[in-house]
């Protein structure tokens, strides 16, 4: 998890306040299990057994972890350059609505590969122009890209549910009103005999190449420039706007790929509910690790874990599963709460 | 067609109030330099706290003040975290926000479905028979009518006592507070404290006056809708008034045709506000950010060079 930190005394202090805080929120978290009336150690043992000790629920642990590190990475790379991508969440979803058009449109009648190929350039695309509203909003009009990128998620989750509703809404379908489901060849293929889509390659090695080239290109450098200090980066004679736009444009993308994944390898129809706070979530990994490509991979572990173990806390101890974001949430804060943000003066 | 204009403003009011007392809490913590995000949370926690309180005790009015301290409570952790520990306010707010959706899903399941005394509408006599303003303004519960009071208060308030310029000062000159010997987080700090209450107030409106019911989730990003709100307002108590009806009627169109048998759907009308808002920024939006307190304005620009 802090494979960058530089030197390992520092990763042992880093580690050690990771589990100070997890410590923190699970006894917080036992102590308002108890206020409820619910037997914590019970709760949290059946949670740590069923989420940790099953093969299916460690697959899908990883299944959840892919969306949210290539969301996370949406975040990574517009902070880099000074940016604040709250949108995440829109993203995800424009890029699942554009997967899932692509898959409306040319289904069966292109072969399935082709069709996986294309949805996934388009999502990763409509997720792109999805955040580059936001960028030419500050770069034309000066609005800043926190608050444009918050509102875009609303509008991208009234499109979803406008498609799904009306236009798009499977006439066979019965039940929540959904899509026609993505034919079985377009589907994100699994890996070997496990449960597990191709889909997490691919975000490894997004998380890989992001981190290698805000590292070791020429791009990546200049990203950190504008994003340390912006005038003194327009006087150095770098493309500052060019910059902002690129590094925006390149998040949403990543962003909008991870709602494509997550339709062609889990959804497969578009349905209400269907992002699960993902953007959020994944808003929330990148900063716990300070905005860095790799440990953002083990971040979105972490988050996923906890997810998933909401899940198994619903079936196991009857608790509703939103409960889960009461840990979440604590765990979040305390180390939100333990680490001092560097560089703040006053 | 007057009856239908009708309709849509009184149910702008009626669902506009939750969003309007949310959002003057936004404004509050925001004049003092402080984003809360977690004003979706605050909402929650208001919601369900006045709700619970009402079915125990009987009273609408002790849930009403319960969901605003529940709120105030939320708040106090933001303010503590951003100011204190100078952690993030976007991810503060955004952790908030999961943490209000737990901890309202684990203490609200026993509230699902159960039945809790609220407020019923009191048509006020005379007021209420002025054609149009009369069933737009005067027949809704108690809580709205007290909602109206809030907002030319807080502008009055912010305006014209030394408190408010206090906190003016905190969201625009933190450094000069110093210098007059006044405690810059303190002053934000009551100030965000202050609006998660009224944010919470707002929540237990949505439950004990609007709903009548408990649900989880049950705000619907009512939280966030503030949040923008607050930018569209350019920071001031008044305009989020309007902004705050306007959105409220925009959401009461879709269910008021759909009454009067017209197909419509409703997820093209929810975006309407945010798409609205959206085009004023782009229109006004250097104008509009001028408008912003400076310390904000920091906040906004520093949030990710950490």
């Amino acid at each position: 998890m802090t494979a960058t930190a530089t030197a390992p005394r520092d990763m042992l202090a880093g580690l050690g306040r990771w589990a100070a805080a997890l410590l923190g929120a699970l006894v917080l978290f036992a102590l308002l299990l108890l206020v409820k009336g619910a037997n914590p150690l019970t709760v949290l043992w059946g949670m740590a057994v069923s989420t940790f000790t099953s093969p299916p629920t460690i697959e899908q642990i990883v299944i959840k972890s892919v969306p949210l590190i290539l969301a996370a990475l949406a975040v990574v790379i517009p902070a880099r350059a000074g940016l604040t991508n709250v949108g995440g969440e829109g993203q995800v979803v424009i890029g699942a609505v554009a997967a899932a058009g692509v898959g409306l449109w040319l289904d069966p009648s292109l072969p399935g590969p082709v069709v996986l190929v294309l949805l996934l350039v388009g999502g990763g695309l409509a997720g792109a122009a999805w955040a580059g509203v936001a960028a030419v909003m500050r770069l034309t009009a000066g609005v800043n890209e926190a608050v444009t990128t918050l509102l875009l998620n609303y509008i991208a989750l009234d499109v979803l549910l406008y498609l799904i509703y009306q236009p798009w809404k499977d006439p066979e379908g019965s039940g929540q009103p959904a899509t026609r489901p993505l034919e079985v060849a377009a589907r994100l293929p699994l890996l070997g005999t496990t449960a597990v889509h191709v889909g997490v390659v691919l975000a490894l090695v997004a998380a890989l190449g992001t981190w290698l080239v805000l590292r070791r290109t020429a791009f990546g450098f200049r990203l950190g420039v504008v994003g340390g200090n912006p005038e003194a980066a327009g006087r150095a004679g770098l493309p500052v706007r060019r910059l902002l736009l690129a590094a925006m444009l390149t998040g949403g993308g990543l962003a909008g790929l991870a709602g494509a994944i997550h339709f062609a390898g889990v959804e497969f129809k578009l349905r209400p509910g269907l992002t699960t706070n993902i953007g959020y979530l994944a808003f929330l990994a990148s900063w716990l690790v300070r905005h860095r490509p790799l440990p953002v991979i083990g971040a979105a572990l972490l988050l996923a874990a906890v997810t998933i173990a909401g899940d198994s806390l619903q079936l196991d101890s009857g608790l509703p599963a939103a409960t889960v974001h009461v840990l979440t949430g604590l765990l979040l804060l305390a180390v939100l709460g333990w680490t001092r943000r560097k560089g703040d003066a006053t | 067609m007057s009856d239908l204009l009708t309709d849509v403003l009184s149910g702008g009011v009626r669902g506009g109030t939750a969003i309007m007392l949310a959002a003057l809490g936004e404004t509050l913590a925001e004049r003092a330099g402080v984003v809360n995000l977690g004003t979706e949370g605050c909402l929650l926690v208001g919601a369900l706290t006045g709700y619970a309180v009402a079915a125990e005790t009987g009273s609408p009015w002790a849930g009403l003040v319960a969901g605003a301290l529940a709120g105030a409570a939320l708040a106090l952790v933001h303010a503590g975290l951003v100011i204190w520990r100078r952690a993030d306010q976007f991810a503060t707010g955004l952790t908030l926000m999961f943490f209000g959706l737990g901890i309202t899903s684990l203490f609200g399941v026993a509230y699902v479905g159960k039945a809790a005394p609220g407020f019923a509408p009191v048509e006020i006599p005379l007021l209420s028979d002025v054609p149009v303003l009369g069933p737009v303004l005067f027949a809704h519960d108690p809580v709205t009518y007290l909602s109206y009071l809030v907002a030319p208060l807080m502008w009055w308030w912010l305006r014209r006592s030394r408190s408010g310029l206090l906190v003016r000062t905190a969201g625009e000159r933190a450094d000069v507070l110093h210098l007059h010997g006044y405690r810059a987080g303190l002053i934000r700090g009551g100030a965000v404290v202050a609006g998660g209450a009224l944010a919470g107030l707002g929540g237990a409106q949505l439950s004990t006056a609007y709903a009548h019911a408990w649900f989880e989730g049950m705000t619907a990003g009512r939280g966030f809708i503030a949040v923008a709100l607050v930018i569209f307002a350019a920071w001031r108590p008044l305009r989020v008034v309007a902004g705050a009806y306007l959105f409220g009627a925009l959401l009461a169109v879709a269910p008021v045709l759909q009454a009067r048998g017209h197909a419509v759907n409703q997820f093209a009308m929810d975006a309407l506000p945010f798409v609205i808002t959206l085009l004023i920024l782009a229109v006004i939006g250097r104008r509009t950010l001028r408008a912003a307190p400076q310390e904000l304005r920091r906040v906004f620009e520093s949030s990710s060079s950490n």
